[in-house]
C-alpha cells in the first residue's frame, strides 16, 4: 500500500465510523444502516444481557434517541489490505436506554467491499456506570 | 541438583510422544493445542519435525490444566494441580490464547472438530478468498478446514490481543499455509473477534485477507 493509498483507506474507513457515530448522537439508525454490511453482526452484553443481531442495535438507537453529547474516539485503526479493525470509544452515552454518561468501547471490524468500507462485526462492552463528569 | 545430571530422553515424533503418554495422536496433537503440552519443532524447508522432552512432559502432566473443548474422558486423568497466574489480567490472556490454539490445531490437522470448542454456534466469517467474498456462517470455516486437510508447517504469531472486559481481538498472523485448497506457502491475516460468554472465551467472528503470494 502507498502512502496515498493508505490515506485514501484510512479517510474511507473513518467516513463509514462517521456515520456510525452519526446515528448514535442523533438517535437515528437510519444513518447508520449504510455504513453496515447486510450480514453485520453485533455482540455484546448490556448488564446481564447477551444482546445480538444488527436489529437489536438498529432498534435500540432509535428507543434511545438523541444522546447530542457522545464525545468519541478512535483510539486504533488497523489497515490489512481488504479487512480493517476499529477501536472507538465513546464517552458521554446518554438517552432513554442509556441513562446518562455512560462509556461504551467499540470493536469494529471491517470488509472492504465495492460499495466502500462496510462494518462487518459491532462488538461493544458496556462499562458499569462511571462518574465521568466527577468535579 | 541431580536433575540436570539426567540425560533427556527425547520423543522423536507425534507417535512416540503418543506412547509415552499412551493416548492416540490425536489427542496428544489436540493437547499441544489446546493445554500447552510441550512440543517442540525443528523447521526444515519442506516440513517440520516435531519433538518432545519427556521431563517437560512430566512437567506439564503435573500441572495440567483443564480447557476449553476438553472430553470427559480427558477430565477424568487430569491432574488437577493448576497453578493459574495470579493476575487477572493475564488469567484473561491466557484464556483467550487457549481458545486460539484450538483454531490453529484445527488448521495444522486440517480437522475442523479440533476448532469447533472455540466458536459462538452462531460465528460468523467474512473475507475475500481469490476475489470471491465469503461472508457467512463459521460453517464454511469448518467445511474450507476439512477440505484443505493438513497443513502441518502453518507458522502462527499472536500480533495482537486486545482485551476490553467482555470482547477482544485477537489479530492473528498465520504464514506457510498450504493444504489442497490453500495451495503452497501463502499468508492469512486473521482478525479475531471473541466474546466471554458464560466465563469461556469463544470467537464470534473471523475476518480474515488472504495475501497474495
Amino acid at each position: 500500500m502507498t502512502k496515498s493509498e493508505y490515506l485514501t483507506e484510512y479517510d474511507g474507513i473513518a467516513k463509514t465510523i462517521q456515520m456510525y457515530i452519526d446515528g448514535s448522537r442523533q438517535g437515528k439508525s437510519a444513518l447508520m444502516r449504510p455504513a453496515f454490511h447486510p450480514d453485520a453482526s453485533f455482540f455484546g452484553y448490556a448488564g446481564e444481557q447477551l444482546a445480538a443481531g444488527t436489529q437489536f442495535l438498529f432498534d435500540w438507537i432509535d428507543k434511545n434517541g438523541p444522546a447530542p453529547d457522545i464525545e468519541p474516539r478512535m483510539i486504533s485503526v488497523d489497515i490489512l489490505d481488504s479487512i480493517a479493525v476499529v477501536r472507538l470509544e465513546v464517552a458521554g452515552w446518554s438517552g432513554n436506554l442509556a441513562g446518562s454518561g455512560v462509556r461504551m468501547s467499540d470493536l469494529f471490524t471491517l470488509l472492504k467491499t465495492p460499495s466502500g468500507w462496510k462494518i462487518i462485526q459491532k462488538a461493544f462492552h458496556w462499562h458499569a456506570a462511571e462518574r465521568s463528569r466527577a468535579a | 541438583m541431580a536433575e540436570r545430571n539426567t540425560p533427556r530422553k527425547t520423543l522423536e515424533s507425534w507417535k512416540q510422544i503418543a506412547a509415552y503418554l499412551d493416548r492416540s495422536e490425536r489427542t496428544v496433537r489436540r493437547w499441544e493445542a489446546s493445554e500447552g503440552l510441550p512440543v517442540h519443532r525443528r523447521e526444515h524447508e519442506k516440513q517440520d519435525t516435531v519433538f518432545a522432552y519427556s521431563h517437560e512432559i512430566e512437567a506439564w502432566s503435573r500441572s495440567r490444566t483443564k480447557c476449553p473443548g476438553i472430553t470427559a474422558s480427558d477430565l477424568a486423568e487430569t491432574v488437577s494441580t493448576a497453578k493459574p497466574p495470579a493476575n487477572g489480567y493475564l488469567l484473561e490472556h491466557d484464556a483467550i490464547t487457549r481458545t486460539m490454539h484450538c483454531y490453529i490445531a484445527g488448521a495444522r490437522a486440517g480437522d475442523s472438530e479440533l476448532m469447533r470448542p472455540a466458536f459462538q454456534p452462531t460465528a460468523t466469517i467474512s473475507g475475500y478468498c481469490q476475489g470471491v467474498e465469503y461472508s457467512g456462517s463459521v460453517q464454511h470455516v469448518f467445511h474450507w478446514i476439512d477440505q484443505n486437510g493438513p497443513a502441518p508447517n502453518i507458522s502462527p504469531r499472536f500480533a495482537r490481543i486486545e482485551i476490553i472486559e467482555t470482547i477482544a481481538v485477537v489479530h492473528l498472523e498465520v504464514q506457510h499455509w498450504s493444504g489442497k485448497l490453500a495451495g503452497a506457502d501463502t499468508r492469512a491475516s486473521d482478525v479475531f473477534t471473541l466474546l466471554k460468554c458464560d466465563g469461556e472465551w469463544k470467537i464470534t467472528h473471523k475476518l480474515f485477507h488472504w495475501h497474495a503470494s
